[in-house]
């Protein structure tokens, strides 16, 4: 996935994202960092085709975002959005199964690929127990896994996923991150995700894409971007980096 | 499963009310006649009280069914295009623009009305378009689409009564399209209100899964490929439809399209699939209970049946409201 000098500005007065020129790896685990109102959760619409740029292009599969079909796109690129809403006495399987509406029309009705299609999300997600419950039945973690699970029922080669750790407590946030890293390594799905925590971008990813100002300011593996003057330059904030034989390289805040 | 045993039993229920009701209200008037009169008299034609009841008091009691099921399936699309449990035909202006185009018609060019239901929908549908585009502002809030819709209302309420007081001798002609009454309703009206109606209420039962769909954030449903935008359109055009044609037939009913999906979705869910054709059963037996009432209860004067509906319908909603959390479901 290739991002061509992409310009994106909400109205005409001030502009979100400058001349974006960058490569999304497939195969890999991208996390998208950076202060409040950098531009991450936008790159992100643009990348999922939600914001059409003003400049510039994304190509995926050497096409242009914005000449997919919408469904066409929907069978490639899957995005659990940061809101979401569903009728409360909606089933977890039926709402699994709306991942299936790129692969079908309004009229037609269920195949057997699509229930197997559901049947590996429900398992992936570890929701096979809770398939005939309400939603309102879950907890908060719960129902962030059957977003995840629609978004895999779609079977797609690319997953994308904004703040997708927001109002999740520790250990939610951990599991999520633990079955997004299972969903790349054991079924190949490329993963781009919005994260707020440093740490779990340097835990979790392949490639950290670091944001300020509408602009990339540094692209790497977590061990070469991620320095105290980066950190610094980029949230304005004194870290100390550690690295540690059982944690890995993690960051500590100590100050501005 | 007792939820599976609670939407058939609703179902199996409103249906039986409904032809109860639907025979009792036949048999119940100033003319009385007796089941096997009545089917005998339908069948051979030569009864006379069979055939002033045919010709008075079925194509009453059609209506009442039909424009029940429109308003209240109008209401149910309503809500999942605005995205808001609040949406009315009746409270934001859809019905009052299709009476309102109704009456310039009837008042300016009485010889073409044989076109109301054409004039309604375009009234109806501006109306939506004014409410819609104006309480878009980089998505829908309910409270202002709400608000909007009321100043709407108001407004096309206004201009109909303004013409009213200015038509003089028009005023007779005009009160047979603006009333909720259903009195003197003929079998050409029946015809009218039947096509569009069925037409409107069986497309209705093709789009239930892009109702279901638009529950969903609008994101969330582009991101799985629905053309959002094309889905709304058309479910707004088939509640604009309904709700024109049963306003321009058979008047306005407020509170319909509001009350009969609420109490729809306490009983059998939000899944449109089972919610539409429910609303449609349930709006029927409303209106025509609350016409069968209002014509026997102070006889031989009548209470329009627009009156029994806000007087039934205000405490059930209360009553099903206090019962349940989550009728909204959003």
């Amino acid at each position: 996935m290739d991002i061509k000098d992409v310009t994106f500005s909400y109205d005409k007065k001030s502009t979100i994202l400058h001349g974006i020129d960058s490569s999304i790896e497939t195969g890999k685990v991208t996390t998208i960092i950076g202060p409040n109102g950098c531009g991450k959760s936008t790159l992100l619409g643009v990348l999922s085709n939600h914001y059409n740029p003003q400049s510039g292009e994304v190509v995926l599969d050497g096409k242009a975002l914005t000449d997919f079909k919408p469904k066409e796109l929907a069978k490639r690129l899957a995005v659990v959005h940061q809101q979401n809403n569903a009728p409360s006495d909606m089933t977890v399987e039926k709402l699994t199964a709306y991942g299936r509406i790129p692969y079908k029309s309004l009229f037609s009705s269920s195949t057997k690929e699509d229930e197997e299609a559901v049947e590996w999300a429900l398992a992936s997600t570890n929701l096979l127990d809770k398939r005939k419950s309400p939603i309102d039945q879950l907890s908060g973690g719960q129902l962030q896994r059957v977003w995840i699970a629609m978004a895999l029922t779609q079977q797609t080669p690319y997953l994308f996923l904004d703040e997708p750790t927001t109002y999740l407590d520790i250990y939610y946030q951990y599991e999520l991150l633990d079955l997004v890293r299972s969903l790349n390594k054991q079924h190949g799905i490329s993963i781009v995700m919005v994260l707020h925590d440093i740490n779990q971008a340097i835990r979790y990813s392949d490639t950290i894409i670091a944001m300020k100002d509408g602009k990339i300011a540094a692209k790497g593996a977590p061990d070469d971007i991620i320095t105290a003057e980066s950190i610094k330059a980029i949230y304005g904030v004194d870290v100390i980096v550690k690295h540690d034989e059982q944690a890995g390289m993690y960051i500590v805040p100590v100050g501005i | 499963m007792s939820w599976m045993n609670k939407k058939f039993f609703s179902f199996i229920i409103v249906i039986a009310l409904l032809i109860i009701v639907f025979v009792q209200s036949a048999l119940t008037g100033s003319i009385q006649v007796t089941q096997f009169e009545l089917i005998r008299g339908l069948l051979t034609g030569t009864d006379d009280n069979v055939a002033i009841i045919k010709d008075l008091r079925l194509p009453r009691i059609l209506i009442a069914v039909v424009a029940g099921a429109a308003l209240s399936v109008a209401g149910v699309l309503l809500q999942a295009v605005m995205r808001n449990p609040l949406a009315d035909p009746g409270i934001i202006g859809v019905s009052a623009g299709a009476s309102f185009m109704s009456i310039v018609l009837v008042a300016f060019f009485p010889t073409l009305f044989f076109f109301v239901p054409l004039f309604a929908f375009i009234g109806g549908a501006i109306a939506f378009l004014l409410v819609y585009s104006l309480s878009w502002k980089s998505g829908l809030d309910p409270l202002r689409m709400i608000l909007i819709g009321i100043a709407i209302n108001a407004l096309f309420t206004g201009l109909s009564q303004a013409i009213g007081f200015s038509g003089g001798g028009l005023t007779q002609s005009m009160s047979q399209v603006t009333t909720s009454n259903l009195t003197m309703k003929k079998w050409d009206d029946v015809h009218v209100i039947a096509l569009y109606g069925s037409i409107g209420i069986v497309l209705s039962f093709f789009v239930f899964k892009w109702c279901n769909y638009l529950a969903l954030e609008d994101k969330t449903a582009k991101s799985l490929g629905v053309n959002v935008n094309l889905a709304r359109f058309v479910i707004a055009l088939i509640a604009v439809l309904l709700a024109s044609v049963a306003t321009a037939i058979a008047g306005m009913f407020a509170f319909v399209g509001l009350l009969v999906p609420h109490i729809g979705r306490t009983l059998v869910g939000n899944d449109h699939k089972v919610l539409i054709p429910f609303s449609a059963l349930a709006g029927a037996l409303l209106i025509l209970l609350a016409d069968t009432l209002g014509r026997v209860l102070i006889a031989p004067n009548e209470i329009p049946a627009s009156i029994i509906v806000a007087v039934i319908g205000g405490p059930f909603l209360i009553f099903m409201l206090r019962k349940s959390d989550r009728i909204y479901g959003y």
